[in-house]
């Protein structure tokens, strides 16, 4: 079953993946092959890390892409057809979840392992200068993480109802509407930066998205 | 034999507009049961009660002796279903379609598969997204038999379709309910259709199911009568559906269940002759129970307010 499904998830979203895994690859190579065209002969350490911390973005964003391109396309398809057609399945619909859920897990690993071999061949042939050190484990295990989190985010959503979904933004819509009455209105109450910081900061759900993405530090 | 399908009491509601109301079903084991009904009439939306896709409000479901939703895995193994809409992977191909439904039937049988994939002659490398809607109707119903099932439940599987698909899809449905003792329950506009096929019929109105019985009963049953002259009716022993007096003469046109010859000497005897018995197929059957369901609903309101 699993196989199947895998396949059907593979076919329907392998264009993306292939862009999501292309983009993943060149980043590293292409970061590094930029800074070594910049810095010509010899790697300065404090512009190595200033050129990575702008293009460290780059990372985490492709890792909530990856996770939000395989979670709609796992769903995408049954909500087009209404569903009928898995609900037709003769399995119990937490299990028909939970092969759809793994199949995504496995498509994944697609771009984390075009990731890796980026990272990888950058750090094997890139003259590193001393006093620096690549990460390439480091930095695809946490891509690999980001990843999983947004997928899980997003295939939550993507399982539900349009009036999960709608509920989801409504919310979000409300308190970014609360924000700018309250802040019409001279109050110093910041909810908007509230609740970022409660997500993307230790120990909220998306902190691993924030803070350092480099390949190359010391 | 038992039923294939028994609802008691169903009730649902769907929206503000529509509600299936007290629907309560019995589908005997190995009958070609004639779901019919007017667009709107609740017939989907049964389905997919049966089908476990909702729950009803109120009232309960057993299929193949067995309870929904509380086994509907079990169920769902052994019945077939074919959808009002086509539902499938549109980037699947025809072949890879049947791959993946045959991995989730534990009773699938490649060879019957595969010698009906050959009758259908179906394309294996086209896509699901470029199939005609011949094409689509025929995948549909490989993939509703190739389980062996018990039990078929199919929504208008013929909507949409040429004669010649048509008669192919019913006469493969025919053979594999020939060969085995299966309970088909399919609903359709195409009355006709239907007359030709089962043996049972259902008829759903706004919700709410208005009959069922064996098809022959229900076609010698109903009657159309003209008479001579309009007569009151004290204790008729049959049941008088409709009544319309003729545009121009002085005698009335009346719609009759459980009308027998014999019956004439009871109009007779009230001074009235009955001057034709009008068989009616299930169409014209249909059609005028439904007129009659509707006018004893309207009388009905009308006298409410």
């Amino acid at each position: 079953m699993l196989r199947v499904i895998l396949f059907q998830q593979w076919k329907g979203s392998r264009m993306l993946l292939f862009l999501a895994g292309l983009t993943a690859f060149a980043v590293p190579v292409v970061s590094a092959s930029t800074y070594s065209w910049r810095a010509q002969s010899s790697w300065d350490p404090a512009g190595l890390l200033l050129f990575g911390y702008a293009v460290g973005f780059l990372y985490p964003a492709i890792a909530a892409a990856t996770g939000l391109i395989v979670a709609v396309t796992a769903w995408g398809p049954d909500h087009r057809g209404g569903h009928v057609y898995a609900l037709s399945l003769p399995l119990p619909r937490w299990r028909y979840a939970g092969l759809r859920f793994v199949a995504g897990v496995v498509l994944i690993s697609a771009p984390v392992f075009m990731l890796a071999i980026g990272t990888g061949l950058v750090a094997l042939t890139a003259p590193i200068p001393e006093g620096l050190t690549a990460y390439p484990v480091a930095l695809t295990a946490r891509f690999a993480l980001a990843a999983l989190v947004a997928y899980g985010m997003f295939f939550a959503v993507a399982a539900g109802t349009t009036r999960t979904a709608a509920t989801i933004l409504g919310v979000m819509a409300g308190l970014v509407a609360l924000q700018v009455v309250l802040t019409a209105f001279g109050a110093r109450v910041n909810i908007l930066g509230g609740v970022t910081n409660a997500l993307f900061n230790w120990p909220g759900p998306f902190d691993i998205f924030g803070g350092r993405w480099l390949l190359i530090d010391v | 034999m038992g039923n294939a399908i028994e609802t008691d009491g169903l009730h649902y509601t769907l929206g503000r507009g529509f509600a299936l109301e007290d629907v309560s079903l019995r589908v005997p084991v190995g009958s070609i049961y004639g779901f019919l009904g007017p667009n709107g009439a609740g017939k989907t939306t049964t389905i997919r009660l049966l089908m476990g896709f909702h729950r009803p409000t109120r009232g309960a479901i057993r299929i193949l002796d067995r309870a929904i939703p509380r086994e509907l895995p079990t169920v769902l193994s052994a019945t077939g279903f074919v959808p009002e809409r086509p539902h499938l992977y549109p980037t699947l191909t025809v072949a890879e379609t049947v791959r993946h439904h045959s991995a989730f039937q534990p009773r699938w049988d490649r060879e019957w598969a595969a010698s009906l994939f050959r009758r259908f002659a179906l394309a294996e490398d086209r896509r699901v997204s470029r199939l005609s809607k011949g094409e689509m109707g025929k995948l549909l119903l490989l993939l509703a038999l190739g389980q062996r099932p018990d039990l078929l439940i199919l929504d208008e599987p013929t909507e949409g379709l040429d004669p010649v698909v048509r008669r192919e899809l019913m006469s493969v449905l025919m053979d594999y309910v020939a060969d085995r003792t299966a309970t088909v329950f399919i609903s359709s506009h195409l009355v006709h259709e239907l007359e030709r096929f089962c043996d049972w019929v259902g008829i759903m109105d706004r919700g709410r199911l208005l009959t069922e019985m064996p098809m022959t009963q229900f076609k010698n049953s109903l009657k159309r009568l003209r008479l001579s002259t309009g007569v009151a009716l004290p204790d008729a022993p049959f049941e008088l559906l409709v009544r319309e007096r003729a545009v121009a003469t002085a005698g009335e046109t009346w719609l009759v269940r459980g009308w027998e010859s014999s019956m004439t000497a009871y109009i007779a005897e009230r001074g009235a002759e009955v001057r034709e018995v009008i068989d009616l197929d299930l169409e014209e059957g249909f059609v005028e129970l439904l007129r009659s369901f509707r006018v004893a609903e309207q009388d009905a309101s009308s006298k409410e307010t």
